[in-house]
């Protein structure tokens, strides 16, 4: 299954990257390019891209669109300065074609700040409601404690996977 | 294999030592100390057998010189004591005399300063790495508008937070998130490397707005930083600073190989004539395995070469 993890700058993408292949999460740089890490996660092979997410490297995203099985947005539910720029980034995303088969996965991570919103208000905040085109979920999480990292993942993959059966 | 070779050596060492000792009238710190050149390959050399030395005696010293050198007080008027001490200690240890191998005596208490001052600057860099940089924090804030002023003499910041930081790199209006994993020292190496090494600095920061090979300077400053400190910890960077030290290394020796690294990344970057900013990540792994071979060659000079180039 390939993965794509996107979101603004200082969301959390390759924190919870290295916190899910059991890195440590002390070290971390602002990634400039991307990582990419194959993990094994219940018998499915799993690649993972995180591309950096400042806004100068935005436009490169498209090259790494073909062939997502499953799209991971990750907020950084305690910026609510930059949520509107949030916002408009997935929006602008989710009309890609190229994306259109693919599962999405909100994680409203740094659940652990103090006056992080909750997923529930960040669903509203930024109207997944109006997303027709894709299955979609919202999950808290905190990458740094990976609390509920687990649960947000393994949906995307039980999507993923009850997809590929059908079309088989 | 490796294991059953870790076995033999284990006992025939000391029989090859004994032998040596009893040939020479010299023991292996002896040894090692005129017979190679003062640098990365006689510090490695005692660094070694003394970690390797199984005297009860000699196993103390070092947990002592361990424990001083972590705690950072490796350092002033204490640093002279100790270094006689752990001298006397392995004089007496060795039965050496000092009279008779006054060079020796020098040479060592070299070696140690360097050894133990290397540990101890892993630790002050921790410290610092560890430091997250704090926005209500005066002193954090006032070393980043610094780092604005030398690297920007001519721009006035119109506020805090703003756009233009991302001209020197930053990723948004505000740098504060941008030194995540690396601190405090993030912002102290690029704040070095603006003050002390002015002319490469502005020399690098220019290549950063290159319309084609352009890149974040700040952001890639911290990945630097990164590498560095990597470098630091894994023992690698040994070459550089007992090649280079004349006395007990401290954090401005730190700065100025990351200076160093900085200033090599962006030539080796501009050379490989990337396509764009995404080639990021694999030219900083092929530079970290040059530098790092470069690193296993106790010759090494790491010194920055400023030279007039045409990008």
């Amino acid at each position: 299954m390939r993965i794509l993890m996107l979101g603004l700058d200082n969301a959390g993408k390759t924190t919870i990257l290295k916190r899910f292949n059991g890195e440590k999460i002390d070290t971390i740089s602002p990634t400039l390019g991307f990582n990419i890490k194959t993990l094994e996660h219940r018998d499915y092979k799993l690649n993972m891209w995180d591309v950096g997410g400042q806004k100068s490297l935005r436009s490169y995203w498209r090259n790494y669109f073909e062939c997502t099985d499953g799209l991971i947005w990750v907020v950084d539910s305690a910026d609510k300065r930059r949520l509107d720029d949030c916002k408009l980034e997935l929006f602008t995303l989710l009309k890609e074609e190229r994306l259109a088969g693919a599962t999405l996965l909100v994680f409203a991570n740094k659940q652990d700040l103090p006056g992080a919103f909750s997923a529930t208000e960040l669903q509203e905040i930024l109207e997944l409601d109006k997303i027709r085109t894709h299955h979609w979920k919202i999950v808290w999480c905190s990458a740094v404690t990976g609390e509920n990292l687990l649960n947000g993942i393994d949906w995307l993959i039980d999507d993923i996977a009850a997809r590929i059966f059908t079309l088989d | 294999m490796y294991s059953l070779w870790m076995y033999i050596s284990y006992y025939i060492r000391p029989l090859i030592k004994w032998f040596l000792r009893k040939t020479t009238g010299l023991c292996e710190l002896q040894r090692i100390c005129y017979g190679e050149e003062h640098g990365s390959l006689r510090i490695k050399g005692v660094e070694n057998s003394l970690h390797l030395s199984r005297s009860p005696q000699m196993k103390l010293l070092i947990n002592h010189l361990n424990d001083i050198s972590d705690n950072q007080r490796f350092a002033g008027s204490n640093e002279r004591e100790i270094l006689e001490g752990a001298t006397r200690t392995v004089l007496l240890v060795k039965q050496i005399n000092p009279q008779v191998h006054s060079q020796f005596v020098k040479s060592f208490s070299r070696c140690v300063e360097q050894i133990w001052g290397y540990r101890q600057l892993m630790a002050e860099v921790e410290t610092l790495r560890t430091t997250q940089y704090d926005a209500e924090n005066l002193d954090h804030e006032r070393k980043l508008y610094e780092l604005w002023k030398r690297l920007m003499p001519d721009e006035t910041l119109i506020s805090r937070v703003s756009k233009q930081w991302q001209d020197i790199g930053f990723q948004g209006d505000d740098p504060k998130t941008d030194f995540r994993g690396m601190g405090l020292l993030g912002l102290e190496n690029l704040l070095f490397f603006a003050e002390e090494f002015k002319g490469p600095a502005s020399h690098v920061l220019s290549h950063s707005l290159h319309p084609n090979y352009g890149y974040a300077f700040a952001i890639v400053g911290i990945n630097i930083t990164s590498m560095a400190w990597c470098l630091l910890r894994e023992g690698n960077a040994k070459t550089y600073f007992y090649n280079t030290c004349k006395s007990l290394p401290n954090i401005r020796h730190f700065h100025q190989f990351y200076c160093y690294l900085f200033y090599e990344f962006d030539r080796f970057w501009i050379e490989c004539k990337p396509k764009d900013i995404m080639e990021f990540s694999g030219i900083r792994t092929k530079f970290e395995e040059n530098i790092r071979s470069s690193l296993l060659d106790p010759h090494g000079v790491f010194r920055i070469n400023v030279s007039v180039d045409t990008v």
